[in-house]
């Protein structure tokens, strides 16, 4: 009895925070077909207008371009960084411990508008601003201390003595590690990829001091204009990432797939350990 | 350890510099980057008298918005400046000026300047007026349909026109001339402000004041009836109202404001920048076509009988708009005072 | 993290014993796996830590030499009173946040495959709407016009609008929804990681189920509790659009000031220094929270 009003109340706390955070978004659609060039809430009549502006104007389609590019490598870089730290933090035995764990997590505590600035001083002396590289380097800084801390917690519980085995029935350490521990902690390498995309695709502060004509992202893009004056148009970029998003999610049946990948259990039995 | 992470640095060092050969770099022959605050205003700007400038002369314009002083700062300092012409305050202008961070005009554009009927108040050695706005008292039409605040004292009184009031939260904004204004102030006495004076007259209707960041959020205030009064910038209102909000301009005692645009120091092609400027000066209907495009008002007053009739009397610097106009900013004032004026504001406004 | 931490890893670990040929040899010793801390130290090194170290260094010699810039945030009371309300939010943020976070993530382990997909997905969609729009449809949603206080008072439930907008209760709001999926996923990471059957065991040995639940299970996923707890408290740390958006001038935030001081009054060298007072009080915050509750294990696990 107890277990079912538990039970319940979980549920109507998901519902209620499914409302919470859908709700935003379920204004941003209809402000996006507003006739209103205000965006005021409620909607007044009905128009593509605002999506028609943007399909003239190339330079929305450049910025989502890049900003995918600059997102896609920086989250490619951290996993590979990020992932090797973890091993060291959990695993090894280094130097300063304590020094180099927090240059490692310091991206994550330092203000963005401070790493903007210091970084673009230095950039600028080096050619770097204005340059996907740039944006890159950076991004991957900030999104680098997700994937350590998500795989370092995975790490924790990945039971050694698989590894041993493995270890003892031939397999050298890396191949040890792609086909015992990788799938172990698949999840958290995932769920940090994906924080360290996420923080590289919405970042906004950083990116306003690397960019300029030659590169920007789209963000900055969408914030540009945003001190004078927000029009639907920002709605309806904001509207076609989310229908991108949905559209993936659906047509390429992704949503299965990470949910397989991360319903694996974490502890692996040695029958999965081949695959 | 050492050993290692200096190699390390030294080989990461080696890719960042060979990477820097290839990337960014000093301005291309025959471009120009012109940088403003963004969004509508500044492609109406850039369409109005860049374009067309661009084109008689073949010179490719590129674009980056928005204006950032600390940027501006870190260009000059660093010797790489990408920023050609840039629209600024005019306090920013005036200090930056003075600290050697810009190009200093050189005598066609004065002279152009001075033919064009530029107020010379508005311009120092280094900054040139790109338009003028005002600070005015902007009502909700719906709120205040029979009578409506016409004088700042008025605006401060919230036993007659009760509801919130908006300012922006940036000390240049018009609120604390303002207040001023509002507490009996001659215009003529009103520099140097009395700062005392000014933040007693703003607590009295503190608890009613909604402090905005951005000319869009002017704009939903006074529109949703959030805050039905508010000192705003007047092009905001008049394109606005233009779309069917139910919002209007007052223009009693309002305050002149303009920005300026600069050269920063060490821009490579700074004479293509300054041959704009010239052009800009000469070039009147352009002035014009833009005050249409943005609800700006132009540099030069002899633009002003270019603008068509039925706007002409809703921009800064017609004579309509002019004849009320309590006084124009001060910002000699406000480069001298910004920085400790700011110090001060901040600490008020989060008692 | 800081040199002020209790040392607690004096137990040896990792596969080899190093090897021991005087203390100092053997401090200066990389073992095998932690030589994989190399490539990320010194990308850090060259990319992040060195300009920073310029900026910061200009906190001490910008405009002038010396301790003058520490001295103005010391002397005038904003200040302080913006410090204090930056950790006030953060602090009520990341309460707010667990509160709801950790049910949620709970239920998504215990949900059916399809279930959860769904509530994964719906975890995920402040995620991929930007910063910007989501914070100004926060705004047409809580204004005094707004969509909540208009349909609250069309039902007759309130007469005059509750204000929320420009109000600690907006930047929460605002706030903890932006927290949510950092404090959810790694939570369900490690929640995905218990085995049930330990529940079970306890039960088995006469344990009421919510006993198993707060003996059991609820120990046992503190590591993905701090991991999300510690996220969220310092990305909270560190905001501004959002309440800047959503707060009024009392919910002030440093990061606002720091924006402030670089970008329109140009002192980056008092900027620095705000930012070193930043960075300095969460050291500290987070050195006497790890004497409770051993962050680095939590964090990042030691094994």
């Amino acid at each position: 009895m107890t277990r079912i009003l538990t039970r319940a109340a979980l549920v109507l706390l998901a519902v209620l925070i499914a409302a919470y955070v859908l709700l935003p978004i379920l204004v941003i659609f209809p402000m996006s077909v507003s006739e209103n060039g205000f965006m005021a809430f409620p909607p007044e009549g009905f128009t593509w207008d605002w999506y028609r502006s943007l399909s003239t104007d190339p330079t929305w389609f450049a910025s989502a371009g890049q900003s995918l590019t600059v997102a896609l490598a920086s989250a490619a870089l951290s996993v590979v960084l990020g992932t090797l730290a973890a091993l060291a933090l959990v695993r090894g035995r280094f130097p300063f411990r304590r020094l180099a764990l927090l240059a490692m997590l310091s991206p994550l505590i330092v203000p963005y508008v401070i790493v903007g600035l210091a970084v673009y001083i230095a950039f600028l002396k080096v050619g770097l601003t204005e340059t996907p590289l740039g944006f890159v380097l950076v991004h991957t800084c900030l999104g680098v201390p997700y994937v350590m801390i998500n795989v370092s917690a995975g790490l924790v519980s990945v039971d050694r003595r698989l590894e041993m085995a493995s270890m003892n029935l031939g397999a050298g350490p890396v191949s040890t590690f792609m086909r015992v521990t990788l799938p172990a902690i698949l999840p958290n390498v995932l769920a940090g990829a994906l924080f360290a995309f996420i923080t590289s695709w919405d970042e906004v502060v950083v990116a306003i001091f690397l960019s300029g004509p030659g590169m920007t992202t789209l963000p900055v893009k969408m914030w540009s204009g945003i001190r004078v004056e927000i029009d639907p148009t920002l709605a309806a970029v904001s509207s076609l990432l989310l229908l991108v998003l949905i559209g993936t999610f659906l047509l390429t049946g992704l949503a299965r797939g990470i949910q397989r990948l991360l319903a694996r259990r974490s502890s692996v039995n040695l029958d999965h350990s081949g695959v | 350890m050492s050993k290692k992470v200096l190699g390390g640095v030294a080989a990461a060092s080696m890719v960042l510099s060979l990477a820097a050969c290839g990337g960014g770099g000093a301005a291309a022959e025959d471009t120009l980057t012109v940088v403003m605050w963004g969004g509508g205003a500044q492609k109406a700007h850039v369409d109005s008298y860049v374009t067309p400038w661009a084109e008689e002369t073949g010179v490719t314009i590129r674009q980056d918005s928005p204006t950032d002083y600390a940027k501006i700062s870190a260009q000059v300092d660093s010797g790489k400046v990408s920023w050609g012409l840039v629209e600024v305050e005019p306090n920013y202008g005036k200090s930056a000026c003075d600290d050697g961070k810009l190009e200093k005009l050189p005598q066609r554009v004065l002279d152009a300047a001075e033919k064009a009927d530029i107020d010379p108040a508005q311009m120092n050695d280094c900054a040139i007026p790109i338009l003028q706005y005002t600070f005015s008292i902007a009502y909700n039409t719906d709120t205040f349909g029979d009578a409506h605040p016409t004088t700042w004292a008025e605006f401060f009184d919230t036993e007659q026109f009760p509801g919130k009031r908006g300012f922006w939260k940036y000390v240049t904004g018009g609120a604390f001339e303002a207040a001023l204004l509002a507490d009996g102030v001659a215009p003529e006495d009103l520099y140097p402000l009395d700062l005392d004076r000014a933040f007693r007259k703003l607590e009295t209707i503190k608890d009613d004041i909604v402090w905005y960041d951005t000319g869009d959020q002017q704009v939903q205030l006074v529109s949703s009836g959030e805050a039905p009064l508010i000192q705003a910038w007047n092009g905001r209102i008049s394109q606005a109202a233009a779309d069917g909000e139910s919002v209007a301009n007052e223009y009693g005692q309002n305050l002149v404001s303009y920005d300026q645009i600069v050269v920063p120091k060490g821009y490579a092609n700074a004479d293509l920048a300054f041959d704009w400027m010239v052009w800009f000066l000469e070039n009147t209907q352009a002035q014009a076509d833009d005050v249409v495009a943005s609800g700006y008002g132009p540099a030069s007053p002899q633009a002003v009988e270019l603008v068509p009739a039925d706007i002409r009397d809703d921009i800064a610097g017609s004579p309509a708009v002019d004849d009320k106009s309590a006084s124009v900013i001060d910002y000699d004032y406000w480069a001298e005072n910004y920085d400790e004026v700011t110090q001060r504001f901040n600490t008020w406004i989060t008692e | 993290m800081t040199a002020t931490l209790t040392p607690t890893e004096a137990a040896p670990s990792g596969p080899t014993e190093g090897r021991r040929d005087g203390a100092l040899r053997g401090r200066l010793t990389f073992d095998r796996w932690g030589l994989l801390a190399l490539p990320l130290l010194v990308f850090l090194l060259v990319v992040f830590i060195a300009p920073l170290a310029f900026l910061i260094a200009s906190s001490v010699t910008d405009p002038t030499l010396g301790l003058d810039n520490y001295r103005k945030i010391f002397t005038e009371s904003v200040y302080l009173r913006v410090l204090v309300n930056t950790f006030t939010v953060a602090l009520t943020v990341t309460a707010v946040t667990l509160a709801l976070a950790y049910p949620y993530a709970y239920l998504m382990t215990i949900a059916t495959p399809r279930w959860r997909a769904l509530l994964t997905l719906i975890i995920l969609v402040p995620f991929w709407t930007s910063i910007l729009v989501r914070s100004f449809a926060l705004v047409l949603l809580l204004r005094d016009t707004g969509v909540l206080n208009s349909i609250a008072m069309s039902a007759g439930a309130i007469d005059e609008p509750v204000p929320l907008l420009r109000t600690m209760t907006g930047v929460v709001f605002g706030m903890v929804q932006i927290a949510l999926p950092f404090a959810v996923l790694p939570m369900y990471a490690t929640m995905r990681t218990i085995d049930r059957r330990l529940l079970d065991a306890a039960q088995g040995m006469g344990d009421r189920p919510s006993g198993a639940f707060w003996r059991v299970f609820v120990p046992l996923s503190m590591p993905g509790v701090a991991a999300g707890l510690i996220l969220t408290f310092i990305q909270a740390l560190g905001y501004y659009i959002t309440p800047a958006l959503l707060g009024g001038p009392k919910n002030t935030m440093i990061g606002e000031l720091i924006v402030q001081q670089v970008s329109t009054v140009l002192q980056f060298g008092f900027a620095a220094a705000l930012a070193v007072i930043l960075l300095g009080t969460t050291f500290v915050l987070l050195a006497i929270t790890s004497k409770f509750m051993n962050l680095e294990r939590m964090l990042m696990g030691r094994s």
